[in-house]
């Protein structure tokens, strides 16, 4: 395990300390724990550099300092009623914007205007040996150069040192409303979570619990137009339908990963698509100490598991169906698990973009 | 001169072409400004053809060019005099559509309209529409990351694509991305988007498609002054209202499409606004209201709502008209497409007009409003001596007043060839080091569409400028 973290309280400082390192992996809060150790690696915090630097309501965009929290830039961006659309993940658990963009997460909300990677606009990083790279752009619309930004999302820290990141964001809908449908099957759960997808409703999130075969759908706008379309949805599966008063605490759990009463101290997240799911559901519901969540209308999966043994099973189902997953949190060896496919291009970027080897390799 | 005979035995005589009157055709694409003749055109059928030709082009450092309508508006498809060119048209085959999984995969000469088509009957569509979209085809939108009307509430073409198989420079073929809108690790497939060819050649490409909003809600706006049509861009995002366009046109742009399609845009207007809602019935009904109640205070004199589909129709065919449309009021024109920080579009307009002025040198104006994203419309008569490089000086202001607006020096049509020496300025050189290095990742021997995005000393060869072939059959317009 890593030493003490080091907190850098400026782009100085941080500068200065990437030079005398050896090696540096850098972190936020460290929320994402198993994304954010390494034994090689001196660890450095980005969470003095903090903070909102620009923000234009009128433009959908603000920068902010890769340390910022996510509870922080939600709560300025609701007093002007916006909003970051794709559901930041951890956020009570204290998320910083930047490990949000390193580990690549988004929330339930990802179904309706995209994810994470679709809403960052532009980074300015520090690559291993101390350059500034402004990649990307602060305007909502630039195809100029190579899309850095999006390249960053989801590379777990592992090619430079996010310092301030420009993101666009949306009007905040005015009220939400969601409902749980139960479901007779995994099948007809995906079936209706298709046809909710390609519905007219435009629904907001479309979720699943296996563990209870229950499908949420969560609308989004104003509340007469809400109530008229849940009445719609009611309508069409009768008395599966029923309202969720406490919505909101629900899919704060499913954000925060704590859904669960057991304690289930693992969580691992797995791009899914129909086929992986026909395996993956029903081993979670044969396993003990198994607790899965499906999101974005079958698009991502969120496992909870008791121990590394679990853990080490789910590496070897998703092995077997060709599909990589990621632990985010638990004490465990190795976040990747399933299959992360080999490509010699991997290497050619990772040296073109951190050609001092600065950071770890993934 | 290169020996082809490699290349010519992995395809048959007749899509291996030399003719000269055959190639004349490849010579230039929608920036008709520059125009080059490669060595030789490739037609391969099958991706395997693509990855053999790629691979050949490495081994013997030729230079080859993807190309798919040749609809690029940044000469991104300009071939290389010493290199080749594969024409993608014939990888067409919709490869899978499934309307569960709300995907497309495809091949990269299928053409952006035919991907919404297909999905029709499943009451889906492919977001992204430049306005080229009914010949312009997805290998070339991904490797543009193109744009459209619709970009401020879907985002450009890479939002859109989640997985792709490519031949990169080297021959090694890749897959990046899924059947999934999630992944996990680094975003190749992101970052392969808007690469603009310099990476490889997309073969598989995995699109997400969306259901197809069940209403529209298009309102024309006429105002007295370009400034009070920005204006109320700002007052309809300030609301708090998501418009799926917000398109504005200026009495030039207005005049031009009258002549041509006839629109039956308010007379007299110094500007147009399109404002365009979509979404559920209830949804819109409600909005509509909010945006008649903004619309209201911004001191408009004509207002036109769409009645049903023809009509909405009619509205955006002014619109995606306008700079074909051009063509009648000039002989000769350019395109941009700056973007500019939406408070700043006023101000922007303004400079503009001034440099117009200055220069004596007319400029129409188009823009994505929403945005930010504007498209001066620069008029010459390329007859005369000198006027393309008077054209080019005021071209090179605009841009130059995007970039220290905080702007950028494209919203959509990419950088191509015509705007590669900019790129240096817009950003610095330690992030300019950092694109170079990971292009010669991608490509070590530069022989992915050289010439294209980084300043280079291969100045292509100047020609006769004009309207796009397509464009004066009235095929295709420009966003």
């Amino acid at each position: 395990m890593s030493e003490t973290v080091a907190v850098p309280e400026n782009l100085d400082a941080l500068q200065t300390l990437l030079a005398s390192e050896s090696v540096v992996l850098p972190v936020g809060n460290q929320t994402k724990l198993p994304l954010a150790v390494d034994e090689h690696a001196r660890l450095v915090s980005l969470r003095e550099l903090s903070g909102i630097l620009e923000y234009e309501p009128s433009e959908f965009t603000f920068t902010a300092y890769a340390g910022t929290p996510v509870a922080e830039v939600n709560e300025v961006l609701r007093e002007r009623q916006q909003y970051l659309p794709f559901d930041p993940m951890l956020v009570k658990a204290g998320a910083t914007m930047g490990g949000s963009v390193a580990a690549g997460l988004s929330g339930p909300g990802r179904f309706r205007y995209g994810g994470l990677r679709d809403f960052l606009l532009g980074i300015k990083f520090l690559s291993g040996d101390g350059e500034v790279i402004n990649a990307g752009g602060k305007v909502v619309k630039n195809a100029a150069g190579f899309d850095i930004p999006k390249f960053m999302a989801g590379s777990l820290g592992r090619f430079g040192v996010m310092v301030e990141l420009t993101f666009k964001v949306f009007p905040l809908p005015s009220h939400r409303q969601t409902i749980a449908v139960q479901c007779s099957s995994l099948a007809n759960a995906m079936q209706r979570m298709s046809d909710a997808a390609t519905s007219r409703w435009e629904l907001d999130a479309i979720d699943y619990r296996p563990g209870t075969n229950t499908v949420f759908l969560r609308v989004a706008g104003p509340l007469e137009v809400n109530q008229v379309l849940v009445q719609e949805i009611s309508d069409l599966w009768g008395q599966d339908v029923k309202p969720m008063p406490d919505a909101e605490a629900f899919w704060q759990s499913v954000v925060e990963l704590d859904w669960s009463d057991s304690d289930l101290s693992f969580a691992a997240k797995i791009p899914t698509h129909p086929v992986v799911l026909r395996s993956l559901v029903p081993w979670a519901e044969q396993t003990a100490g198994v607790d899965l969540h499906v999101s974005v209308a079958g698009s991502v999966a969120w496992a909870l598991c008791e121990s590394q043994h679990e853990v080490d099973q789910l590496d070897h189902l998703l092995a077997e169906n060709s599909t990589a997953g990621l632990v985010v949190r638990g004490d465990c060896r190795q976040p990747k698990i399933g299959f992360w496919a080999k490509q010699d291009i991997a290497s050619a970027v990772k040296m073109a973009m951190d050609p001092t080897m600065k950071f770890p390799q993934l | 001169m290169t020996s082809l005979d490699g290349l010519s035995s992995i395809f048959p005589s007749q899509r291996f072409v030399r003719d000269a009157a055959f190639q004349a055709a490849f010579e230039s694409d929608g920036l008709t400004a520059f125009r080059a003749k490669p060595l030789a055109v490739v037609i391969p059928e099958t991706a395997d053809e693509v990855v053999a030709a790629v691979r050949w082009c490495h081994e013997n450092s030729v230079p080859f060019v993807a190309r798919g309508s040749g609809t690029s508006l940044s000469g991104g498809s300009l071939p290389v005099a010493d290199g080749i060119v594969i024409a993608l048209n014939r990888l067409n085959r919709m490869i899978e559509l499934d309307p569960s999984e709300r995907i497309a995969i495809v091949e990269p000469g299928v053409v952006n309209q035919h991907v919404s088509d297909a999905a029709a009957p499943h009451g889906l569509y492919y977001a992204p529409d430049p306005s080229s979209q009914s010949v312009c085809t997805i290998g070339g939108n991904v490797a543009f990351n193109s744009g459209g009307a619709h970009c401020l509430k879907y985002g450009m073409t890479s939002n859109h694509v989640i997985g792709c198989k490519a031949v990169l420079a080297t021959g090694e073929v890749v897959t990046m991305g899924g059947r999934s809108v999630e992944a996990v690790g680094p975003d190749y497939t992101g970052l392969f988007c808007g690469s603009e060819g310099l990476f490889g050649i997309g073969l598989e490409i995995t699109l997400r498609l969306l259901p197809k909003p069940e209403r529209f809600h298009t309102v024309l706006v006429g105002y007295q002054s370009l400034l009070a049509a920005g204006d109320a861009v700002s007052a309809v995002i300030d609301s708090g209202l998501l418009p799926g366009a917000l398109e504005i046109m200026d009495a030039l742009a207005i005049e031009a499409a009258e002549a041509a399609v006839a629109c039956g845009y308010p007379p007299g207007a110094a500007a147009v606004l399109i404002v365009e809602l979509e979404g559920p019935e209830e949804k819109i009904e409600y909005e509509r209201r909010q945006l008649n109640e903004v619309l209201a205070t911004t001191g408009a004199f004509a207002e036109r709502v769409a009645v049903d589909e023809a009509d909405r129709l009619s509205i955006w065919r002014g619109r995606k008209s306008a700079f074909s449309a051009v063509g009648r009021l000039s002989p000769d024109f350019l395109v941009q497409d700056g973007v500019v920080p939406r408070k700043r579009l006023g101000e922007a307009l303004v400079r503009i007009e001034q440099m117009s002025r200055e220069s004596g040198i007319r400029v129409a104006n188009v823009f994505h409003a929403g945005d930010g994203n504007l498209h001066p419309l620069i008029m010459f008569d390329g007859k005369q001596q000198g006027a393309l490089e008077r054209a080019e000086e005021l071209a090179a202001k605009l841009l130059r007043m995007c970039i220290d607006m905080g702007g950028s020096i494209t919203g959509e049509h990419g950088v191509g060839v015509e705007k590669r020496d900019f790129l240096p300025e817009m950003f610095d050189p330690s992030t300019m080091a950092m694109m170079e290095r990971l292009r010669l990742a991608f490509d070590p021997k530069l022989v992915a569409n050289p010439g294209k995005m980084f300043p280079s000393t291969e100045a292509p060869s100047l020609g006769l400028s004009g309207l796009h072939p397509l464009e004066k059959a009235g095929v295709i317009s420009r966003e």
